[in-house]
Parts: C-alpha cells; structure tokens; sequence
C-alpha cells in the first residue's frame, strides 16, 4: 500500500527531536495568539517566519503550520471564559460557550472545544492525505493560461465570500497587484519603480507587508481605547466531558469536522464561515432550536470542530496548487519561497518529506494541543490577565525585530510603519487587508503566467477561453462577478456578509 | 460629525485615483509592450488604468446610493487620535534611534515610553516591564538566536 509508505516517511520526519520541538513551538505559540485578543494567526506566523531562515524548510513549515491550527484551539478558551473572541473563528463559540461558563460548566466547554477540535483536526488530516495527492497529479496538466485564470478565480472567490464591497475588495487586489509589480521584472530584468532604492529591486517584501497591515495596524487601533475584560475567576474544574456531553456532541463533531474540511478548500474566512453555518446547522437539527444561546453543548462543539477541519482543509490548494486561500497560507507561500522551494503540483512529488511531514506532524500537533489545552488551561488564564498596556509595546517590539532580522534593513521597518499606517486607515474606510496581502503574494505569479499565457498565443487574449479548463475557471469567475447583481443571490450573498463582517481572512 | 460612509468612500476613491493614475504614467516610462509582446510595463500599466476606472466608479456609487448607514465617528474618543498619533511616532523613532544607539537601549526607551505615556502605568511597573523586556529581547534575539542587531555606539 503506497499511503502506508508515505505514512512511514512522515513519521521519519516529524519523530526528529528537532522537528518534534519546532512542532511543539509551533502549536505553544499558536495557542498563546489565539488566546490573546488582538493578536491573531496572521501577525504571529509573520513574526516568527524571520526567525525560521535557519532551519530547514520542513521544521520551519511543520512550526508555521502549528501556529496556524493551534491559534484555533486558543481562541476557544478566550471566548468561553471571557466572552471575547480570541480569533475571529471563534465568535461563534462566544454563544453558548460563555453561557455554560456563566452556569459552571467551563470545564466541559473548554474539554468538548478541545476534544471536538482534536477530532475535527484528524478528520481534515485524513481528508488532505486522501485529496491532496490526486489533486496535484490532475493539477500538472495545468499551463499559463490555466493558472492565470484559476488565480482569477481563487481571489474573487475570497472577494465574493469575505467582502462587504466587491468593488471596495477589487481595488484593494489592484492595488496589491500594482505594488507587486514594483522591484526587478522577473522576465526582462527592468527595474520597476524603485527609484533607486536598492532594497526595493526584490520587490515589496511581504513580511513588512503583512507585519503592518496585520501587527502593527492591529495594535494601533487597540490603543484608540482602553479595553476592559472580565475573566470568569472561578476555578475551572472537571474538563471532561461526561458521557451525556459526548452523546450530544459526536454528531455534531462530525458534521462539522466534514463541512469544515470541505468549506476550508474554498478562498475565503474558511474557518469562520464553518463554524457559522456549523452553528445553524446544528440549531436546525436540534429537538429545542429554542436552546442555543443559552449555553448547551452542542453549540460548541460543532463550530469548534468546523473551524479546525477548515484549518486542514486550507492547506490543499497550497501543497497542489500553490495557490494560497487566506492571508495565513498566503505567508506560508512566502516561507516555501524563502526556503527554495516551488510551489505548485510539482511539492508532494518533488518534497514528499515536506508534504508527509507536515501532514503527520498535524496528526502530533493536534494530540500536542491537547495535552497543552487541558491540564495547562489555568496558565492560558493567566496569560489572559495580562493587562493589554503592558502587552502592545512587546507586541510591537516584536514586529519591529521580526522584520528588522529579515535583511538587517531599516528602509523594511519603514516599509512596515507605512503598511501599519495604511493598514490602521484602510479599515477605517471598511477596506479588506486580505485581497490586498494575496494580490502581493501571487501577484508576480499572475504577472508571469499572463505575459507567458500572451506569448503563447502570440498575444491574443482568447487563448484563456479556448482552452477548456482555463474557459471554466474565467466562466465562475464572471458568473461569481455578475451574481451581487442577480437579486435572490445578491440578498443571500448580504446574509453571509453579515455574519462574517470585519473577520481576518 | 454627520460623516457617513459616503465621505469615507470618497476620500478613499481619490486616493486610489490618484495611486492608479501614477503607476500608470510611471509604468511608461519602462517598456509597456503590446499584447502581442507584454513588457515589464505592461501589467503596472493596465492595473493602474483599471484602479483609476474602479476609483471612478467607486466616486459615482457614493453618490447615487441613497440610503446610507451613519458610521460611529473617526476616533471613539476624543483623545485616541494622541495615542494613535504617539504610537506611530515611537515606531520611526525606535527605526531612527537603533543605529545610534544600539538594540538594548532603544528597546529599553521605546518600551519605558510606550508603558508610561499610552495607557499611563506607574514608575514602578515602567521600569519592571522595560527593563526585563530589553534583557529579555537582548537575550532572545542576540545571544540566542543570534540575531545581528545595531550595537550602538555604547557596544551592546
């Protein structure tokens, strides 16, 4: 059996002292930002992405990749006892998960999050095993003008499922793919727009990027005001659940463990769109609809398993594709790019140690995140009780540091204080960070795949349409583009905006 | 006060023109190439074009929408334009400073400051948390994962 051999490297990989530590780091840190409020998956991958350069691609992706999954096991804890999202999936639990704290029953909230979560995590590990693979081999028929149009296609997907304004979302894109375009063209050598910085010759880095418009913009617009918390105090006892809380909550484990996994596939919030539509799945299905909101258990068990699914289900288009579907893959991109490696379909055969190590480490990490989450939740409340005008300034020295150490550049730092800037005002026009973080990102990848696509077909356009993969993709596309326009789809299409509003894609 | 979204979308319409309308006259001055042949021009060139359009468009919309929401003010309180203000200077402070002075010494003043005058701490805790910050960070980044950051001119 060809799958049990892939397992056996795996294994080989993550059981290396090294690789279990950087796992380990990996999910401690990722718990940590997803139990802080204002600090989210984003900025801490960013941060600790400088900090990777050296060591090797697979501990450092295996690190990154802990943070990401890890940040939703955290972000539980903090909605349920302190009624505040710790992570914009986690809004959701802030429902009927507080309300069990209110009544006692913390511990069972945060054991099912935490149970469910560690479920949710196997199930999407086995799906991407199960998926990924077949996906890639398909994905090497693919040529320029295939992945031209299937970007197009990723990134109004994002717009059309994360945006209030598709217009507002669309300019953020241009507008990245404009300051993608700036630095040394890749195909003439041309220096484009640097004006004579040398710096700017690699292009706009995405570590000061993504440290402004996520780290630092988030930070500032924490400062505005003074935020006041109240922590549930009372001892949280009796973190398993019994046997009733399991009856109630295995079906909707793995409804939402499956709908996560395949939702997280799709550009976009993943994680919070699961664990909303998780949410109303369960509310539909339940005997007393009445009940949620008033903290029963199935209310946290479905949209926590989702969230987590999602998180595994995000990481197929980046190992077959290459293609990035969120903001926290989109840096992950950037570590495979910084470390050598290509992405597209060519990873899982060309890096099966990459590939199978990361995917086992997911398996460790998840029973790691477990063992973390349990018996250390009294720490994790403690970490929440430190106040936030002693946190922003580490925060922040944090980010200053991170992108500092990635090239020794002041002129990066300075790159990042504009991007906080820009971050901070953008969101106060109700500008999104995400098309703009990926149009950074796979913007020389588009740019490439265009102008290839055009020499190909000696500079007719129609070669996007003719051939027939490529023809599907540009058809969703504009199907997805004229759809607002259409009134039954525009109003559901406000529905789902509304519950996602304001999220970190 | 009275602002509502539309003033917001058409301030941000005019920066973005203005932003699609230089890349595209600055893209001309490297080879933009034809469709035929592409340069390096080409993509900054038409994106800027298609910023510019969208801007335009997003400029027109803001007017004809009728029904606006009322948008919570800029700030929510009258003092947070300080903060915000003074913690964006600290930051191009702490980047002009770090030559000079070197990374223990910097991270020492640019945490003092930002705990003592944001969300005013007392002296005590200031110097608890700057002190142990810059000799915690000093430790961590140089001495463990030998980060090479500015000395300064006192060598540490």
């Amino acid at each position: 059996m060809d799958i049990l051999t892939h397992i056996a490297l795996g294994a080989q990989v993550i059981f290396q002292p090294i690789n279990l530590l950087f796992c380990f780091l990996g999910v401690l840190m990722g718990t940590l930002v997803g139990v802080l409020p204002g600090l989210g998956p984003t900025a801490a991958i960013a941060l600790l992405l400088p900090n990777t350069f050296h060591v090797s691609p697979v501990s450092a992706i295996i690190m990154l990749a802990g943070i990401y999954y890890g940040a939703m096991y955290g972000g539980s804890t903090t909605s349920i006892l302190v009624n505040i999202p710790g992570e914009a999936a986690s809004v959701i639990t802030c429902l009927d998960g507080h309300q069990m704290a209110l009544k006692g029953r913390a511990g069972p909230a945060l054991g099912i999050a935490a149970f469910g979560s560690f479920i949710a995590g196997t199930v999407s590990v086995i799906g991407l095993m199960i998926v990924a693979p077949p996906l890639a081999k398909f994905a090497l028929a693919f040529g320029p003008p295939e992945y031209f149009s299937l970007m197009l296609l990723g990134i109004i997907i994002l717009i059309y499922l994360a945006s209030g304004s598709i217009l507002k979302a669309l300019m953020m894109f241009v507008f990245g793919l404009l300051l993608s375009t700036i630095g040394m063209d890749a195909i003439s050598g041309t220096q484009r727009l640097t004006f004579g910085i040398l710096e700017l010759s690699d292009g706009v880095g995405l570590i000061p990027a993504i440290m402004g418009l996520f780290g630092v913009a988030e930070v500032i617009a924490n400062v505005e005001e003074e935020i006041k918390r109240t922590i549930i105090s009372t001892k949280v006892k009796n973190l398993l659940p019994n046997l009733q809380d399991w009856r109630d909550s295995i079906w909707p484990i793995i409804r939402g463990s499956v709908l996560g996994f395949f939702i997280g596939i799709l550009p976009g919030p993943a994680p919070v769109i699961s664990a909303f539509s998780s949410y109303a799945i369960e509310k539909k299905l339940s005997k007393h609809p009445e009940k949620f909101g008033t903290g029963v258990i199935q209310g946290v068990a479905g949209p926590e398993a989702a969230n987590n699914a999602a998180t595994g289900g995000a990481f197929i288009p980046l190992f077959t594709l290459g293609i990035p579907v969120n903001s926290v893959i989109a840096i992950l991109l950037g570590a495979f790019m910084i470390h050598g490696i290509q992405p597209g379909p060519m990873i899982i055969s060309k890096y099966p140690d990459l590939f199978w190590g990361t995917v086992m480490s997911m398996y460790l990490g998840n029973a790691m995140l477990l063992v973390l989450n349990l018996p250390l939740i009294g720490l994790w409340v403690q970490v929440l009780k430190v106040p936030y005008p002693i946190l922003f300034p580490l925060i922040l020295l944090f980010c200053l540091v991170g992108v500092y150490s990635l090239n020794y550049s002041l002129v990066e730092i300075a790159l990042m204080i504009g991007f906080g800037v820009f971050g901070y005002l953008a969101r106060k026009f109700q500008f999104e960070m995400a098309p703009l973080v990926l149009a950074i990102v796979i913007g020389p990848m588009m740019e490439n795949n265009l102008r290839l696509a055009l020499v190909i077909s000696q500079g007719s356009p129609m070669i996007f349409i003719t051939h027939p993969i490529s023809a599907l993709f540009i058809f969703i596309t504009l199907f997805l583009l004229i759809s607002p326009f259409v009134p039954w789809i525009g109003r559901r299409r406000q529905k789902l905006q509304e519950k996602v509003e304001g999220e970190e894609v | 006060m009275g602002k509502n979204q539309s003033h917001y979308d058409r301030a941000a319409a005019g920066f973005f023109l203005i932003v699609g309308l230089f890349f595209a006259l600055y893209s001309r001055s490297v080879e933009v190439g034809s469709w035929h042949e592409p340069g390096p021009g080409f993509l900054p060139f038409w994106a800027g074009i298609i910023l510019t359009a969208m801007a335009f468009a997003l400029f027109l919309v803001s007017y004809a929408r009728k029904a606006w929401t009322a948008r919570p003010s800029f700030f929510p309180q009258s003092d947070s334009w300080k903060r915000v203000l003074v913690t964006f200077l600290a930051l191009i402070a702490y980047n002009l400073l770090l030559p000079p002075l070197g990374f223990t010494l910097t991270t020492f003043l640019f945490l003092a400051f930002l705990v003592k005058f944001i969300f005013p701490q007392t002296w005590m805790r200031t110097l608890l948390v700057a002190v142990l910050g810059a000799a915690m960070a000093r430790l961590l980044f140089i001495n463990f994962l030998e980060t090479q950051l500015p000395k300064g001119f006192l060598g540490f």
